[in-house]
């Protein structure tokens, strides 16, 4: 059997405000197998975010052990968390957060600045990652000048310029209208069956939520579901899961 | 370097900000340059070094008290006394009291040895020979000619105020040297006029025959008539104009104080501007840390954003110095303060220039240092959660 891409064993994450202390994940056991598309649910403040921060190298545990691509992160120091991150991860935020005063080829080439690519190397690189994402027309494009959804898309550009093998997404599609998160959808889709690339997404919707392989509902820092779809038929699967525990009407 | 397109266009983010913060360090540093001429042009040496084999022997009390001419047989005999001169202020008005007529005045009884004495002075228009034996005529400094439109031959009239008497002087001869702008006229115009005034000396003038004379004939003279009814005070030529300068008050620190409070002042600005930039950009660079970015590439980015904004803050306000640096010389030079302009050269000082040059990229630094750790050392998910 093959070696599970993510493993988080006991984790746990405890913040400490004034002299309580908050326990927002208790014992977090889960395995993510290379070239998932896992969508984490639940209600604000169960700590989805804050696992996925863990697992992504962008916070630290209070104990437990993460284990990323055969590494275990909790143990690096910042300095070579930070090598990792860009090596290893690509991040899509809810809000894009592009660098206004950038282009958006500017946007996408940031991560590959830390690299030791030559400057033609580094722009093909930007090239493809804004050709895989529909945008090579608009490299030289300010965010201002973007719509919402072509934003994302940069985002999305960004993430996939150092082709890392994780790509984590916090609600993704929150702060777009339908028609913009659908596209982002079918993008982070095609990024996980046509590149293999392993999607940890965080989402309160369902419909982005269908679009994931497995689905895993959390709540006050405990797993409550971990639904995964039958192959060939992931967005029934999905949608009735998430209509079982959501309350939500399953895409159609 | 390849972050540095990067730092500049967050340090052109907002270019209404950047300019007001720049021109807040130009200005500043164009201040600061002024006063660091001042100051060097006070503490420089115009006589070009040959200062230092001269000495000005005074009344102990005061300069305003007179010594007598009795006094200098018995100087001249001291060993290494090479050459003396007897010079008094004259003092009195050109034309009027304003100030933008005084220039300094002086009578000499001995006007053959102010020449030696002070061999550093070329006579550049006339001669010195007809100076000399002209009673009535005076020695020009060239500055003040030009400052006057005088030519040769001209008389000019300077109105008593010690002596109640106006003297006519015929322009013989004029110099070039360490201070152009002063006027030096025979002594014995005035004893002829004011026959009581005879016998009295201003200030003595000494020439040493070497630099370990200088530093030994002020205690010899002053020993000498130390019980007489006239005491002397024997001081080198720069203690002498540091006296003049002391009688301002305090006038090189004030000069450094003023210059060290404006230095601070634009270390506030800079580092207020550098500090509401980085805590405008607390999002954006979490997500720079997010996509791989270390503490120290962070940190290095913005100390580099300060330093490039102070550097251009720095340039231009050297620029700007440097640009209005001849009209300032030569306002000094035509003031009534033109004597300190003969410290100032034709170009702005160097050294001058990489101090305030080198005070800018300290405060670049500093202004950034503060922002630069915050940021470097801020949670991401902090940062992060800004966004919210």
């Amino acid at each position: 059997m093959a070696e599970p891409f993510i493993r988080i064993e006991n984790l746990v994450k405890a913040y400490q405000r004034d002299t309580q202390t908050l326990t927002v994940l208790s014992g977090l056991n889960l395995v993510v197998d290379a070239g998932e598309f896992l969508a984490l649910m639940g209600p604000s403040g169960s700590g989805k975010t804050t696992l996925l921060n863990l697992i992504a190298g962008i916070d630290r545990p209070t104990s437990g052990r993460i284990n990323v691509g055969g590494q275990e992160i909790d143990g690096m120091g910042e300095a070579g968390l930070a090598k990792w991150r860009s090596r290893n991860v690509g991040f899509i935020f809810q809000l894009y957060n592009l660098v206004p005063v950038l282009t958006a080829f500017e946007n996408v080439e940031l991560p590959l600045l830390l690299t030791n690519l030559p400057r033609a190397r580094r722009r093909k690189q930007v090239e493809l990652a804004l050709s895989i994402v529909s945008l090579t027309d608009r490299m030289d494009h300010y965010p201002r000048q973007l719509s919402g959804g072509q934003e994302q898309r940069v985002a999305i550009a960004r993430a996939i310029a150092t082709d890392p093998k994780l790509l984590v997404a916090d609600e993704p599609t929150g702060d777009l209208d339908a028609k913009s998160g659908e596209e982002i959808l079918v993008l982070l889709e095609r990024l996980n069956g046509e590149f293999g690339k392993t999607i940890l997404m965080v989402t309160h919707d369902p419909r982005a939520a269908a679009r994931a392989h497995r689905l895993v509902h959390l709540d006050k820092g405990v797993f409550k579901e971990d639904v995964r779809a039958a192959e060939g038929q992931k967005e029934v699967g999905m949608a009735a899961a998430i209509a079982a525990s959501a309350g939500f009407e399953p895409r159609p | 370097m390849r972050f540095l397109p990067l730092v500049l266009k967050n340090v052109l983010r907002k270019k209404t900000r950047t300019l007001l913060t720049v021109c807040s360090i130009v200005l500043p540093l164009f201040v600061i340059c002024i006063l660091g001429t001042l100051l060097r042009a006070l503490e420089s040496d115009p006589s070009d070094g040959r200062g230092m084999y001269r000495l000005v022997v005074r009344h102990k009390v005061s300069i305003t008290n007179w010594l007598s001419d009795s006094q200098t047989s018995k100087i001249r005999q001291l060993r290494g006394v090479s050459e003396l001169v007897r010079n008094q202020w004259f003092g009195g008005s050109y034309i009027d009291q304003s100030a933008k007529n005084q220039f300094a005045r002086f009578s000499t009884q001995d006007p053959e040895a102010l020449l030696r004495v002070f061999d550093e002075a070329r006579i550049v228009r006339g001669s010195a020979d007809e100076w000399i034996h002209d009673r009535a005529g005076v020695l020009v400094g060239e500055l003040l000619m030009k400052k006057y439109g005088w030519q040769m031959g001209r008389k000019i009239v300077l109105k008593g105020d010690i002596y109640p008497i106006s003297v006519e002087l015929t322009i013989r001869a004029t110099f070039s040297g360490p201070d152009e702008t002063g006027v030096y006229f025979h002594h014995a115009y005035i004893e002829e006029a004011i026959p009581r005034v005879k016998g009295f000396v201003g200030w003595f003038w000494i020439k040493t025959a070497s630099a370990g004379d200088a530093m030994r004939l002020p205690h010899e003279v002053d020993a000498l008539f130390e019980n007489s009814d006239r005491p002397t005070r024997t001081e080198t030529e720069k203690e002498f104009q540091n006296g003049w300068v002391s009688m301002l008050g305090n006038v090189k620190l004030l000069l450094t104080s003023i210059a060290l409070i404006i230095g601070c002042v634009i270390l506030l600005i800079a580092a207020n501007t550098m500090g509401m930039a980085a805590r405008e950009r607390v999002t954006e660079i979490a997500v720079l840390r997010t996509l791989g970015y270390p503490k120290k590439t962070i940190l290095g980015m913005i100390l580099g954003e300060g330093i490039l904004l102070s550097l251009l803050g720095g340039l231009f306000g050297l620029g700007l110095f440097t640009l209005f640096y001849p009209g300032f010389r030569k306002a000094i030079q035509y003031s009534p303060m033109g004597g300190f302009a003969a410290g100032m050269g034709s170009f702005p000082d160097p050294l001058l220039l990489g101090v305030a040059f080198a005070v800018t990229l300290v405060i670049g630094l500093l202004s950034g240092l503060v922002p630069a750790v915050q940021a470097a050392r801020r949670p991401i998910v902090d940062g992060l959660r800004q966004v919210a």
